[in-house]
This record gives structure tokens, C-alpha cells and sequence, in this order.
């Protein structure tokens, strides 16, 4: 049955089969050390917070946000295009192992894919949790409502996102059962969506990009150089997460992964860190050169304006992460230094993290279009939802991590306890 | 240029337009418009016809011009008493140019109207009617023809709905268009827009209303 | 049994518990959601403005009032006019006249049954230093008396634009541009995403962060179904040209407030309105021009 060259088994097999991978896979993901279950009651427990702050945010108006009439954006869509950052890394992984066919690197696509599906699925509790009608949410459901395409570049972005999902999810779902059912993979089931997810990452932070760039009246974001900076900077953050999930895999869930795969992951990081600050630096070259009314946003995030300068910590704090990061990757042999790798990423992966959020959605709005300076920080209910958010994520790829890796390392196997002959009619 | 040729045929037709179609709704609210603050829309209920009202209505201003004459009554009216009372047997003082230097009845007279004085706009010998530049009388309801005489660019601006308050119906074809004249809102002794406190600004989070003002 | 086995059940037990407890504390964790009233199921499944049929239309209404009937304690009327053929509105106003009063602004709060509590109003007006366009130099917290001898006094609304981004941005078409020129929103179809608010280049429009606070005495029962109703929680909206007055012929309240004049509006369709007069006569500007979003509002000085 291994050496099977397709996948061609009756389908009455993988109704014995399939339910029996879905079966092992929740018990996986339910069992673990104490330390697992801390971590992951931990995580439930943010997660209901978030929940409950989410639930009040619903029930009396979004009045106990920070956001107003002026900044009618903040933590959740920045928090959102930040994931969709993450979620388009992860594919960084896919690159070097299907199109460069690196053997090593193909063990540990999955770590990749897994994030990127956790960091969708918060991308889109991010969207529910801004919306002020979510029990409208369903107008935006193609066919029941009215879905304003191709005009609207938010229903790109929810055809892509939930693309990019589905595409994940098959991917890693087939293989994973393979490798469960102890099967080689069919390339014709895999390699088409692999490529096609390769593309759609680019495509996800692209459309992300175009929500913002393409908005003429806010001058901080119609600038054509914003698509490739979000590219630049998700390929530090995605692979940075990764590197940090590795690590600590190694540490906690023995894994024998090897070396090589990090390193080709420092290697891409040592890199796009460098483009995305040379893109900043030329992004601000621009506004701070030429000067005039349209860069009043950059001045404020950068110096304040007047009495106003709350995001100028923010923002000075993301360069400096950003350059000791890019300073630290530089060091050719990072990866045998395991406190400097966790330090370098976890700077990476900060600096980022602020630049898109505190160093982009919000600018964008101070001032404002009619040059008001009506400041933004987040308020006590939305960092509870964010973080809310933020642990359901990490409980989606906490568990399915819990599943993959023992399929992956072959101690997850499809046992062949029922006979054939009575699996069939 | 082109406002200095905009002719005057074509301000003076809308003007009459605007005057005659004024002319019976004028009348009949003449009772209640007297106090020069009633909204002639609000017609009192009786008066309603069948088919609203249309059409062009200029608010009328008080005819005969009266000053206050002495203090308040018990009953909190002012005393007033007409110009012509006085300036009928009393012929006036051509030697003051401003309300400053005149005393009797005319204190608190504010006159601030460039480098006009009395008697540019008023008859000497009667005042219940105002004085043209080229001596003609007119009554006090047509003071626009009056103001127009200088502030033509105004007066044009006012023929085509560019100048001046109004109320009611954009489309006059449904509904009557309730407008001001000059001095509803020009003072004509000292036309210049009084000074306004702004007294409602919205309340917004995390913008604080500046703190200087400097009145107080 | 075996030790193994029972070890199993015992585990799958403590699961089982387990889960029951993360259920019940996600239940307990969504129950503010539950204590907000006023949701039915008639206003969940409505359907899109354009999809209501005469009958559908009524009743929703007809629920309306008699919602708002319930809440407040008074009789309203909600109208629903519709654009007259052969009319666009466009709106001008004339910055050498207006004293910044903000008479408009209060107009536009009491006509359209704006929240009382943040003072809302569809109109900012900014106080401007004479000799600047730029708006950075602008302000509209002055609190000063009016006019400022060195400043001139710019109300903003929404420009009702030709290309309005407002509109090509809404993910569920809830807002569009109608025939007479104005743009309007659906408030029972906005899902509230807010992204109209990040496209508007004018500050046009309001989100209602909360449910608007409005005592009963002071409701203008006087309602238009895509303007001056009362609005639900966590939708935007915009000034829509007071369609309830505009439509049935009458001007809008910022017009009637304005204590200088200083506002023209009409038909530009109608060669012999006050508008066309206004714009064929006077040197008029619109704001952000070079955005190309068109406004039908525009802006002259007199001198």
C-alpha cells in the first residue's frame, strides 16, 4: 500500500481512515506534558478575556475604544494588517523547500503553514472584532449580500485571505494525512496549490497594501512604496515568528530538527530586514526632503506636533529594534547563539509589529484630513480584545503544531486495525 | 470687469420680480411681521389656504421709524415715539454730522456708515420717508433701493440669492421663500455684522477646546 | 481493564470536564452581548435599501416608528422622498461673508437628531489665517468672538462628490450616490467597518461609537428614512443635504441658521437658480481639487 502511485484508494477506506486521522489529531492536540496544558489553559483563559471585552464592545458601542471620528482605525485593523503580514511569511518557508527543492526545508514547511493559517484566522477576528455591526457581518458574504466587487478593495482582501486559507488548509491537511495514512504524497494534489500559495502570499499583502495606498486623501499611505514595504517587512516577521517557534520546539517539544533549515531562514531574514530599512529610510528621505503639508504625518509620528506626540516613543523604539536586528542577523554564525538568535528575532518581530501598527495605521489619521491633531493610544478593552485575539491564534497553532509534529516525525501512524474486506460494503 | 458691467437691467427685473411677489404676502403679514423677528412662515393657522403659499416673500420692515422716548412702563413696554413727531414742527440740526454730537433722543444713536450723515438718507423735512441720492423720496419699505445706490455689487449679489438670509422653499414653484432685507441684519446707522460668540462646538474626545479667548 | 485503559478514560474524562468548563466560561464571557435589547429578528435579515419593495419598505417604517415610539415616547414620521427628476444639489458658500458663528453647526445637530452628549453636527468650521489655504494653519476649537479680524471661517461638510472614494471603498455597498447628487448611506445595511471614514479626504463622516443619546422633548420628529432618523449603534453617517427638506422642495438647516448669508444652495440644473448664478458669476474654488474627487461644494470670496 506505500508504494501505492496514486492515491487511489476506495473511498470507503478513507471513510474509516479520515475520521480516524480527524479522531488521533484532536487527541493530540489535547494531550500533552503538564507545562502544554499550562501553556495552553494560559492561552484559553487571555482568550476569554478577550472574549468578554469583545462582548461589551458589542453590546454598548465601540464608545470604550480609544478610536474616534478623527482615528477611526486603530489597534485591531493594525494588529490585522500586521498578521496578514505573518500569515504571507510563513509561505517564505514554502520558497526555498518546493521551488528550490531543499529536502531539510520540506520537513519543516508545515511549521510555515501552520502559521500562516493561525495568523489568518486572527486576521479575521481582527476584522469581526472592528466591525460595528457584527451581526451584519454576513452583507459581506458573496450571493446573500452585497459584496461591492471589484470596486472595493476590503472584498480583495476578504477573497484573498479566505483563499490563502483554504489553500493552507488543503495543503497541510493532505499532507499531513499522507504522512499519517504513511503514504507518499501525491505531487499532483500538493505541488499546484503550493505554487498557487507562493503566489497568493505575495497577493494578500499586496491587496492588504492596497486598502491603504490606494486611499488619495490620506497622503502618509498613497505612496507607491507601501505594498513592497509590507512585503519586505512580513518576510522578517513571518520567518523571525518561525525561527522563535523552532526554538522553542526544540527546547519543550523534542524536536531534532536540524540546523540547516534556520539557517536559511536567517539567511532570508539577514536580507529583507535590510530591504525593509532601506525602504524606510528612502519612504522618509521623501517626506522629510521635500518637505510640505502632505508629510505633516511623518513629522508628527517622528517629533510630535506641539503637545502631541504620543507615537513618538512608539516609533523611535521600532527603529531602534529594527537596527540592532538587522546589526545582529548580520553575524554570520547567529544560529549557534541561541540567546542572540531569540533576541534578534524577537526585535525583528517587535520593530515590525510597531511600524505597521503604531508606525502606519495610526499616522495615517493624525492629523487628520481636515489637519486636526486628535491623538491615538489603545484603550484598556482594546488591548484585552487584541490579546484575546492574539491567544486564539496562538491556540490554533499551539495545537496544530502538537498535531503535525509527531506525524511529521512518523510517531503518529494510521494503524490498519480494521480488515479491509470489512470496511467494504 | 465683469462685475462692474454686470448691467442693471438685469438686476433691476429680478428686484421687481422679488418686490411684487412680495407684495401680497407682504400685506397680509404685516400685523405680525411688524416686530421684524416673526418668521412669516409660521402664518398663523386660520390663514392657511388650501395651496400653500409660493414664490418670493422679502420680510417687511418697520415703516415709520420711531425712537425710544423716555423709560420702561410698568408694564415692561418702552415708550417710543416716531421721528416725525419731533422733526415735523422741529427742523433739524445741520450742523451735527454724528450721533455723538446730537443729545436729546438721539443718545446711544451709534453711527459708523462710512462718511454718511443725517440727512443722506433722510428728508429733511420728512422723516417718515427716506431720501434717494438725486433728492427723490422713497418709503422706508424700499430702503434696499436705497442701500443699493452705493452697495451695488450687494444689492446684485442680493437679486440672485448670493446676498443675504433666507428661509423656507429653495424651489419657489412649491413653497415660499422667506428672505431679509438689508436691515435685518445691517444696523443702517452702523451696518457693519456685529461680533458673534461662537456658542456651540462639538464635543470631541481627546480635543480639547482652545483655552485662550479674547474676550474674557 | 487494563492500567493503561483506565488511565485512557480517566483522561478522557478530565478532557471531557475540561471542556465543558472552557464551554460554559465562553458562554458566561459573551453574555454582555445578550443584555443589549432592541435586536430583533426583522431588522437582523433586512434586506439592502435597493432590494426593498414598496411593501417592505412600509413595513420597515412602520417598525421604525413604532420602535422610536417605544423608546422615546413620541409620534414621529419617517418619509422616505426620492430624488425629483432633472435636480442635482449643489451647495455653495461664501468665505468672506461667513463669521465662523457656527450657527450651522448647531442647526445641523438639532435637525439631525445628533447625539447630544458629543455635540455632534455634520459640519466643522475652521478658522483660518487670511492670506493661507492650507489647512494645518487651520483650528476649529476657537471659542473666541467672531469674526477674528485676521481670520477667515471655512465650514466643512460632506462635498457630496461626483467620484466620491467613500463610496468606491464600502465593502457592501451601503453607501452610494444618488441622482440628485447625494450621497447617502443605508443605516440598516452599514456593517460599520469604517472604511469610507479612511477614505472621505473632507472628514465628511461620523461613526456612532455608541447609541445616540437624545431626550424625547427634543426630537425633530420630522424624519427622512437615508437622513435625519435616529441612528443605530456602531454605523456611519454623513450629511445628506437635509434630503427630508431638500427633496420636498425646502432648504437645508444650515442654510436657513446661517445668521451672514453666507450660504447658497439650489438645483444647477435649472439655468435660473441662485447656484448656477453663483458659479457662472464668482471666481469659485472646491477643496482638494487635485484629488479629482469632484465635490458639488464649493467655495467663493466675495473680495
Amino acid at each position: 500500500m506505500e508504494q501505492a502511485p496514486s492515491d487511489v484508494q476506495s473511498p470507503s477506506t478513507h471513510r474509516v481512515s479520515y475520521p480516524r486521522f480527524l479522531m488521533r489529531a484532536i487527541s493530540a492536540a489535547t494531550d500533552g506534558s503538564f507545562l502544554f496544558y499550562a501553556w495552553m489553559t494560559g492561552l484559553t483563559a487571555v482568550f476569554l478575556v478577550g472574549v468578554n471585552a469583545w462582548a461589551h464592545q458589542a453590546s454598548s458601542g465601540m464608545i470604550n475604544t480609544h478610536m474616534t471620528d478623527h482615528v477611526s482605525w486603530g489597534l485591531y485593523i493594525a494588529n490585522f494588517t500586521f498578521m496578514v503580514g505573518v500569515a504571507a511569511g510563513g509561505v517564505m518557508m514554502v520558497i526555498p523547500a518546493y521551488l528550490y527543492k531543499d529536502r531539510k526545508m520540506q520537513d519543516v514547511v508545515i511549521i510555515g503553514e501552520l502559521l500562516a493559517i493561525a495568523a489568518i484566522v486572527s486576521c479575521l477576528l481582527f476584522v469581526i472584532a472592528d466591525l460595528g455591526r457584527p451581526d451584519r457581518f454576513w452583507h459581506m458574504f458573496p450571493g446573500i449580500g452585497r459584496f461591492n466587487f471589484p470596486m472595493s478593495m476590503l472584498t480583495w482582501d476578504v477573497l484573498v485571505l479566505n483563499g490563502y486559507l483554504i489553500i493552507n488548509l488543503h495543503v497541510v491537511g493532505y499532507l499531513l494525512y499522507m504522512r499519517f495514512l504513511g503514504r507518499k504524497p501525491n505531487p499532483r494534489w500538493y505541488k499546484p496549490f503550493i505554487l498557487l500559495s507562493i503566489v497568493w502570499a505575495v497577493s494578500i499583502h499586496t491587496v492588504t497594501a492596497f486598502l491603504y495606498q490606494g486611499l488619495g486623501g490620506r497622503p502618509f499611505w498613497n505612496s507607491a512604496l507601501l505594498a513592497p514595504r509590507f512585503l519586505a517587512s512580513a518576510f522578517v516577521s513571518g520567518p523571525a515568528f518561525i525561527i522563535l517557534t523552532m526554538i522553542v520546539l526544540r527546547r519543550f517539544g523534542g524536536s531534532r530538527m536540524s540546523d540547516q533549515p534556520m539557517n536559511t531562514l536567517v539567511k532570508i531574514v539577514r536580507v529583507t530586514i535590510l530591504i525593509n530599512l532601506l525602504m524606510v529610510i528612502s519612504e522618509l528621505f521623501t517626506e522629510f526632503y521635500a518637505g510640505g503639508a502632505h508629510t505633516s504625518s511623518a513629522r508628527y509620528l517622528f517629533f510630535g506636533h506641539g503637545e502631541a506626540n504620543a507615537l513618538v516613543p512608539w516609533i523611535w523604539s521600532a527603529i531602534v529594534f529594527n537596527i540592532v536586528a538587522a546589526v545582529l542577523f548580520m553575524k554570520p554564525d547567529l544560529v549557534k547563539h541561541t540567546k542572540l538568535l531569540v533576541t534578534a528575532c524577537t526585535l525583528a518581530f517587535a520593530g515590525a509589529w510597531i511600524e505597521k501598527g503604531m508606525g502606519l495605521i495610526v499616522p495615517g489619521f493624525i492629523p487628520s484630513t481636515l489637519h486636526e491633531y486628535v491623538e491615538y493610544l489603545p484603550s484598556h478593552l482594546e488591548w484585552r480584545v487584541a490579546a484575546g485575539v492574539v491567544a486564539f491564534g496562538l491556540l490554533v497553532y499551539s495545537a496544530s503544531l502538537k498535531v503535525a509534529i509527531p506525524i511529521f516525525r512518523g510517531d503518529m501512524r494510521f494503524e490498519q486495525a480494521p480488515p479491509k474486506e470489512t470496511a467494504e460494503k | 470687469m465683469e462685475r462692474t458691467q454686470c448691467p442693471n437691467g438685469r438686476l433691476s427685473r429680478p428686484l421687481l420680480v422679488l418686490a411684487l411677489a412680495g407684495l401680497a404676502p407682504a400685506l397680509a403679514l404685516l400685523l405680525s411681521a411688524c416686530g421684524g423677528d416673526v418668521a412669516p412662515e409660521t402664518a398663523p393657522a386660520g390663514q392657511v389656504a388650501a395651496s400653500a403659499p409660493t414664490g418670493v416673500h422679502i420680510r417687511t420692515v418697520p415703516g415709520v421709524p420711531t425712537i425710544p422716548a423716555g423709560p420702561i412702563d410698568a408694564r415692561g413696554h418702552q415708550a417710543r415715539v416716531a421721528c416725525s413727531t419731533c422733526h415735523s414742527i422741529k427742523a433739524p440740526d445741520t450742523t451735527r454730522k454724528t450721533g455723538a454730537e446730537l443729545t436729546a433722543f438721539h443718545q446711544g444713536l451709534q453711527v459708523a456708515h462710512g462718511s454718511l450723515s443725517c440727512l443722506s438718507c433722510h428728508n429733511e423735512d420728512d422723516y417718515d420717508s427716506l431720501r434717494l441720492a438725486d433728492g427723490h423720496r422713497v418709503p422706508f419699505e424700499r430702503v434696499m433701493d436705497l442701500c443699493a445706490q452705493c452697495h451695488g455689487p450687494q444689492a446684485r449679489d442680493y437679486a440672485h440669492g448670493a446676498h443675504g438670509g433666507m428661509s423656507g422653499y429653495w424651489d419657489t414653484t412649491r413653497g415660499l421663500q422667506t428672505r431679509n432685507q438689508c436691515t435685518h441684519c445691517h444696523a443702517p446707522h452702523a451696518p457693519a455684522y456685529p461680533a458673534m460668540k461662537p456658542t456651540f462646538k462639538p464635543r470631541d474626545r481627546f480635543l480639547p477646546p482652545t483655552r485662550e479667548s479674547n474676550d474674557d | 481493564m487494563t492500567e493503561k485503559s483506565s488511565g485512557l478514560t480517566r483522561r478522557r474524562m478530565v478532557k471531557g470536564l475540561g471542556a465543558t468548563l472552557g464551554a460554559a466560561a465562553f458562554g458566561a464571557a459573551l453574555s454582555p452581548l445578550f443584555r443589549s435589547s432592541g435586536m430583533n429578528a426583522a431588522e437582523l435579515m433586512q434586506r439592502h435599501y435597493k432590494e426593498l419593495t414598496p411593501a417592505d419598505k412600509q413595513a420597515v417604517i412602520e417598525r421604525l416608528q413604532a420602535e422610536a415610539k417605544e423608546a422615546f415616547g413620541v409620534s414621529i414620521s419617517i418619509q422616505d422622498p426620492r430624488p425629483t427628476p432633472q435636480t442635482k444639489f449643489v451647495y455653495a458658500i461664501n468665505l468672506s461673508v461667513c463669521n465662523g458663528s457656527g450657527k450651522c453647526v448647531e442647526a445641523c445637530h438639532k435637525e439631525n437628531n445628533h447625539d447630544r452628549e458629543t455635540k455632534q453636527s455634520y459640519i466643522r468650521v475652521l478658522e483660518m489665517p487670511k492670506g493661507t489655504m492650507d489647512m494645518e494653519q487651520g483650528n476649529t476649537t476657537y471659542n473666541h468672538t467672531v469674526p477674528s479680524p485676521d481670520k477667515f471661517y471655512m465650514p466643512v461638510q460632506c462635498q457630496q462628490c461626483d467620484e466620491p472614494p467613500c463610496v468606491d471603498v464600502c465593502p457592501v455597498q451601503a453607501t452610494w450616490k444618488e441622482k440628485d447628487g447625494i450621497v447617502v448611506v443605508d443605516y440598516n445595511w452599514c456593517i460599520g467597518c469604517r472604511y469610507c471614514m479612511a477614505a472621505c479626504p473632507y472628514h465628511a463622516r461620523r461613526f456612532n461609537w455608541k447609541k445616540p443619546y437624545l431626550p424625547a422633548e427634543e426630537i425633530n420628529p420630522n424624519q427622512g428614512y437615508l437622513s435625519n432618523r435616529v441612528r443605530p449603534q456602531g454605523v456611519v453617517e454623513k450629511c445628506h443635504f437635509c434630503l427630508h427638506r431638500t427633496r420636498e422642495g425646502r432648504l437645508p438647516a444650515c442654510l436657513e441658521a446661517c445668521p451672514t448669508g453666507a450660504r447658497v444652495f439650489g438645483n444647477i440644473l435649472d439655468p435660473k437658480s441662485n447656484i448656477r448664478w453663483v458659479l457662472e458669476n464668482k471666481r469659485v474654488y472646491v477643496l482638494k481639487e487635485e484629488l479629482g474627487t469632484k465635490p458639488s461644494f464649493f467655495y467663493f470670496f466675495d473680495k
